[in-house]
């Protein structure tokens, strides 16, 4: 279905842009701005001299007055081709925003907590609360109690 | 490490066998699964230092946020440059592609090697694509000439450092960064050791740039089309810093004394290069002078090598490779209206494009560090690590800032208001697809300001 359709539309297909300088009828020879409805040369096999330039010099993207939107009335800005445009900017937007943003983000939001550092906080948070409480400072001097450290004796001597 | 590396390689047979039809919405299906596959990276699995399934590529707190960069600017490089390229033949849209793709390969090869002499080599590697990208499809003359510049500034610099590489494999007998950080004895500063300490740095100071050694980004990104100066901006100077925060711990001892001109100059340079935006014409090489300001500061907090300074650095790293790629980007979308990259013959913009100047305010106030948005987080841990250094530095780096918001006041008002020309009759509206571009590039950089501690790095 989706072929049949965009066999159609290539048959009908329509160069908004890049039609101005073609190669069989330079610009210059116009007095106005000319639509032509030849189609872009797309296969490298049939590449001629205009094939050769580049694409800046015989593109009009802008300066042509032709519109944008004769063909199509929703470009959005993928391609000529009306249904290519539409399917290439669903895909767009469906792996872009719905899959890598918003999947994406919710993968990035539910993470494990790596080296237990939100961990460590809340339980800080909780710990200068309960002594703030208790009224003891925040720190003692010692962080580990002397009285429990248990030193290891007589290890000089028997070396 | 493999689940994006061969859907990565995939990527060239499916841009080479899809219908030329089918090309640019194939590719950038793919590109951005690969981006959403590249977040599983984001789990590490071990409590500290490196996860990794082999010993050749492994990824750390530092590394995968420049990972995951790296495969987020694919699909926006492809999707930026698809009206640029389309109406070029298709062999030549297929070949845009894969040079593109062979970059993100080579990047990712680079962020996630062990092996300094591989981290070299791809970091050698990103240089022929590129080169490929400017000179073969930047828009003016000038563009071998930029092409000249990057690859011999950036070759010149890089090759002192393969002799200091060598080096360590001789004295040590390895250059794998997870043993290298526990063998390698304290130095003396003995003349040699100096040239040695030099030749390490002076490849990632090129990159970056430092000022003084940047000519060739201005010149690189003028000339450059959209994709090439999007992973200019984003990806290829995160290179510079990345590297030199690997290489420094092994330099302990003597950058205490031999970084101190360089974070001056580094400072300096911000001053310097955001003075030069000031009086800029074109709109492209503002945004390459205010990359160049930018990455100063990150320069200035890798040489002072505290825990604030790393973080700030590997902060604003990522937050300024969406801002600026977002920057380019919007100039490129009034260059393909336009054609022109002076700012004084596209005034008025907000007029025509209403929705476009949004996206241009937005993209200005995250370049110019607007509180929350992680720019501001890393700009002022830097700000303070420097401070913590010497109080002078706070006259710099205050000044910097300062500039930089007047010249993105500047950049705001010369494109966005003012008389509308009157050359200017038939613009094309904005399109859905470069208001997409634009929410993929600042989305991220919004959401991270609700999850920082993904691109704080080793130190928090």
């Amino acid at each position: 279905m989706l072929c049949s359709l965009w066999c159609e539309k290539m048959l009908s297909r329509f160069s908004r842009f890049g039609s101005v300088l073609t190669r069989c009828r330079p610009s210059n020879f116009c007095g106005t701005r000319l639509l032509s409805q030849s189609s872009p040369s797309g296969a490298a096999g049939s590449a001629t001299v205009s094939d050769l330039q580049p694409s800046h010099a015989k593109e009009s993207h802008g300066h042509s007055e032709v519109s944008a939107f004769e063909k199509n009335r929703d470009y959005h800005g993928f391609s000529q081709d009306p249904v290519l445009d539409e399917w290439n900017m669903r895909m767009a937007f469906f792996f872009g925003i719905s899959m890598a943003i918003v999947v994406g983000g919710t993968f990035v939001h539910y993470l494990p907590d790596h080296g237990m550092r939100q961990w460590a906080r809340r339980e800080a948070e909780r710990l200068i609360a309960q002594r703030e409480a208790a009224g003891l400072p925040l720190m003692e001097e010692n962080y580990y109690d002397p009285s429990k450290i248990v030193l290891p004796e007589g290890e000089m001597d028997a070396l | 490490m493999l689940k994006i590396l061969i859907p990565t390689l995939m990527l060239f047979p499916t841009t080479w066998l899809v219908p030329s039809k089918q090309l640019w919405v194939t590719t950038t299906a793919q590109s951005l699964i690969i981006a959403l596959a590249s977040l599983s990276w984001l789990k590490w699995t071990s409590e500290a230092g490196w996860t990794s399934s082999n010993s050749l590529l492994a990824t750390d707190p530092l590394s995968t946020p420049l990972l995951v960069l790296t495969c987020w600017l694919l699909p926006l490089m492809i999707i930026a440059s698809q009206n640029h390229i389309s109406p070029e033949p298709i062999n030549r849209q297929r070949t845009y592609i894969s040079l593109l793709i062979s970059l993100q390969l080579f990047l990712i090869l680079a962020f996630s090697a062990t092996e300094i002499i591989m981290f070299y080599v791809m970091f050698e590697a990103t240089l022929i694509p590129t080169l490929i990208i400017i000179t073969r499809w930047g828009n003016q003359v000038e563009r071998l000439n930029a092409g000249t510049y990057f690859l011999f500034y950036t070759l010149a610099g890089s090759l002192p450092l393969l002799v200091a590489l060598l080096v360590i494999q001789t004295d040590t007998g390895t250059l794998s960064m997870l043993t290298l950080q526990y063998s390698r004895p304290p130095m003396d500063p003995s003349w040699s050791n100096t040239m040695w300490w030099a030749a390490c740095l002076l490849a990632f100071l090129v990159k970056m740039p430092l000022y003084g050694m940047h000519l060739w980004l201005p010149k690189a990104h003028v000339e450059a089309p959209i994709a090439g100066s999007m992973v200019l901006a984003a990806v290829l100077l995160k290179l510079g810093g990345y590297g030199m925060m690997r290489i420094m711990f092994m330099l302990t001892p003597l950058t205490k004394e031999l970084a101190y001109p360089f974070i001056i100059l580094a400072l300096w340079g911000i001053i310097m290069t955001g003075s030069i935006c000031l009086r800029q014409t074109d709109l492209k090489s503002l945004i390459a002078y205010s990359s160049v300001s930018h990455m100063g500061l990150v320069a200035a907090g890798i040489l002072i090598q505290t825990p604030w300074g790393f973080t700030g650095a590997l902060i604003l790293m990522i937050a300024h490779g969406l801002a600026s790629s977002a920057l380019f980007c919007l100039a490129n979308t009034n260059y393909e209206r336009t054609h022109s990259r002076t700012m004084l013959l596209a005034r008025g913009l907000q007029m025509i494009l209403p929705l476009m100047g949004t996206w241009w305010f937005l993209a200005n106030l995250a370049n110019l560090a607007l509180p929350p948005l992680p720019n501001l987080m890393g700009e002022l841990m830097i700000i303070v690590s420097t401070f913590n250094w010497s109080y002078w530095t706070l006259i710099l780096t205050g000044l910097g800032t300062l500039i930089t918001a007047s010249y993105s006041l500047y950049m705001f008002l010369m494109t966005q208001r003012g008389p509308l020309p009157n050359h200017m009759i038939a613009l094309e509206p904005s399109h859905t697809r470069e208001h997409l571009l634009m929410t993929l590039h600042l989305a991220p950089l919004l959401l991270l300001i609700l999850k920082p501690e993904l691109i704080t790095g080793w130190c928090f």
